[in-house]
């Protein structure tokens, strides 16, 4: 319910009087005051939402008084008394946003309608304000309800992920249980092997999902210290050259002599180069083995506005754009039941947390480039 | 003589082995290949009685042309052939339709479809049931 009150401001002291009465019969609790002064005063103790004020006062007139109230509270209604030949003062004071004018001597009737127009404004404009503000309710409300949604799609995603690869490794499981099994049962040696190895195989593969869930889980905090960034290279490279050199793969360094240290976890880098290095060694593994030699090369250069950029680059089997645009999301991976498809999302968590970057460059059968890039501090 | 050779298409070795043994402990003769290529290149030297094709191979593109090829072969196209895959076989069939047109005929459903992982006893079910027939 609206607040019916109405602050009457008139120096005489007779029309004060009778539109006090005037303006009671219609319902309003009225407040009074003879001058501009007296007029704020009562306003701001009263607030009330209708002002009704003669235009000629002296001291602070009416459409001084008009200014000032329509500063401290620009909703207020405020009706303007005119006398006879003030048209100019009642354009003015429309100017100044008074709702309405009426004339002396006052018609009730005349009165009664300016009065109706000033709360019919207040009515809607306090709709308004309601609507506006279940709108952004309403808003806010479905904006969480979507950012929601989303974050279970992504667990969703996640989850769907996660089932897929223990499938796999389950599906071989079972495989190799049923190829042992006929070993037992016909006494044939061959099933009895490849059963008991596939077995195995997919026993380790779900040791490396456990340990890489593991692993992802853990990736947050940074053990960040100053480092040559290309000692872990170097590591990764020592690690991984007796299986390269097995696959008769050649594993290269190209290090950039100039780099300065930077602020890294350097074990958890490793782990990324690590990733993108046997990613290369089986991009390289699954080419046409009569085909031209296969090589991977670690790099490191320095870059403006970065403290190091990594490269791994092969000239194996490279992606088609639809494996490139999949590559970093969750458990996506091209190597059938070989792969989980975590590698990468960890690389990318891992280097998401130094505020780098990660990229991949790559062609069809011409080979892959993958990017790192770390600031020289990670918090800027 | 009936024909009891069975060609087995997976890219991954281990489906490849759980296969071959199934087809051979069902009394069959196995020949694998790991890719679409060398598949159609054993079957066109040594027609098998029927094929049991992965269609994921990594991607489902390889598996598809493959099935087209045995499909459209003239001495191929007459040879059963059950689908292993890990996709669903209505996703499977969709794609077979959209890729219809372009050979002007409509490629036939396979014979037998059976979502990975398969089980031993269902695909040696099958294996009885369409390599009977002497090709």
């Amino acid at each position: 319910m609206m607040d019916k009150s109405i602050l009457l401001v008139d120096d005489e002291e007779g029309i004060r009087k009778v539109l006090s009465i005037a303006l009671a019969d219609l319902g309003y609790r009225v407040h009074t005051a003879a001058n501009g002064v007296e007029a704020l005063r009562v306003f701001k103790a009263k607030q009330p939402p209708i002002v009704l004020t003669d235009i000629k006062m002296p001291e602070m007139d009416g459409i001084e008084l008009l200014r000032r109230l329509k500063e401290m509270s620009p909703e207020t209604e405020i009706i303007m008394i005119t006398g006879h030949g003030d048209m100019d003062l009642a354009i003015k004071s429309v100017k100044y946003e008074a709702t309405d004018f009426v004339t002396k001597p006052i018609n009730d009737e005349v009165l009664e309608i300016a009065l109706n127009r000033a709360v019919e404004r207040i009515a809607m404009r306090q709709k308004l304000k309601e609507y506006t503000q279940n709108l952004e309710q309403l808003v806010q409300e479905k904006s969480q309800q979507l950012v929601e949604a989303e974050r279970l799609a992504a667990v969703g995603q996640t989850v769907a992920g996660l089932s897929h690869a223990i499938k796999n490794i389950t599906g071989g499981l079972k495989g190799g249980a049923f190829v042992l099994e006929k070993g037992i049962e016909l006494s044939d040696q061959k099933y009895l092997m490849q059963g008991w190895e596939m077995i195995k195989g997919n026993v380790d593969k779900i040791t490396n999902l456990s340990l890489d869930l593991l692993n992802y889980a853990k990736t947050t905090d940074l053990n960040i210290q100053a480092c040559d960034p290309c000692q872990p290279a170097q590591e990764v490279i020592d690690l991984m050259r007796p299986r390269a050199q097995e696959l008769g793969i050649d594993l290269v360094s190209d290090f950039d002599p100039d780099i300065k240290d930077c602020h890294f976890d350097a074990d958890l880098l490793c782990r990324c180069l690590l990733n993108m290095v046997s990613n290369a060694i089986d991009a390289c593994r699954n080419n046409d083995p009569d085909g031209p030699g296969k090589t991977v090369t670690v790099r490191t250069r320095k870059r403006r506005g970065w403290g190091v950029e990594y490269q791994v680059l092969d000239n194996g089997c490279g992606m088609t754009a639809k494996t490139r645009k999949k590559l970093f999301q969750h458990f996506f991976s091209t190597k059938g039941s070989e792969g989980t498809g975590i590698g990468l999302m960890i690389s990318k968590k891992i280097i998401d947390a130094h505020n780098g970057v990660i990229k991949v460059e790559s062609k069809e059968n011409a080979g892959s480039k993958f990017f790192i890039k770390l600031p020289k501090m990670p918090n800027g | 003589m009936a024909n009891r050779k069975i060609l087995v298409v997976d890219d991954e070795r281990d489906m490849r082995i759980f296969v071959r043994t199934v087809v051979e402990t069902s009394g069959f003769e196995a020949t694998v290949a790991s890719n679409g290529t060398e598949a159609i290149q054993k079957a066109g030297a040594n027609p098998p009685a029927l094929v049991i094709l992965d269609v994921m191979m990594p991607e489902i593109d390889d598996g598809i042309q493959t099935y087209q090829h045995f499909r459209t072969d003239p001495v191929l196209s007459a040879i059963p052939i059950i689908i292993l895959s890990a996709i669903a076989r209505k996703t499977f069939l969709h794609s077979i339709k959209l890729l219809s047109p372009r050979h002007g005929i409509e490629l036939p459903d396979p014979e037998a479809y059976m979502e990975k992982p398969p089980d031993a006893g269902e695909l040696s079910r099958l294996i009885a049931k369409f390599s009977t027939s002497d090709q």
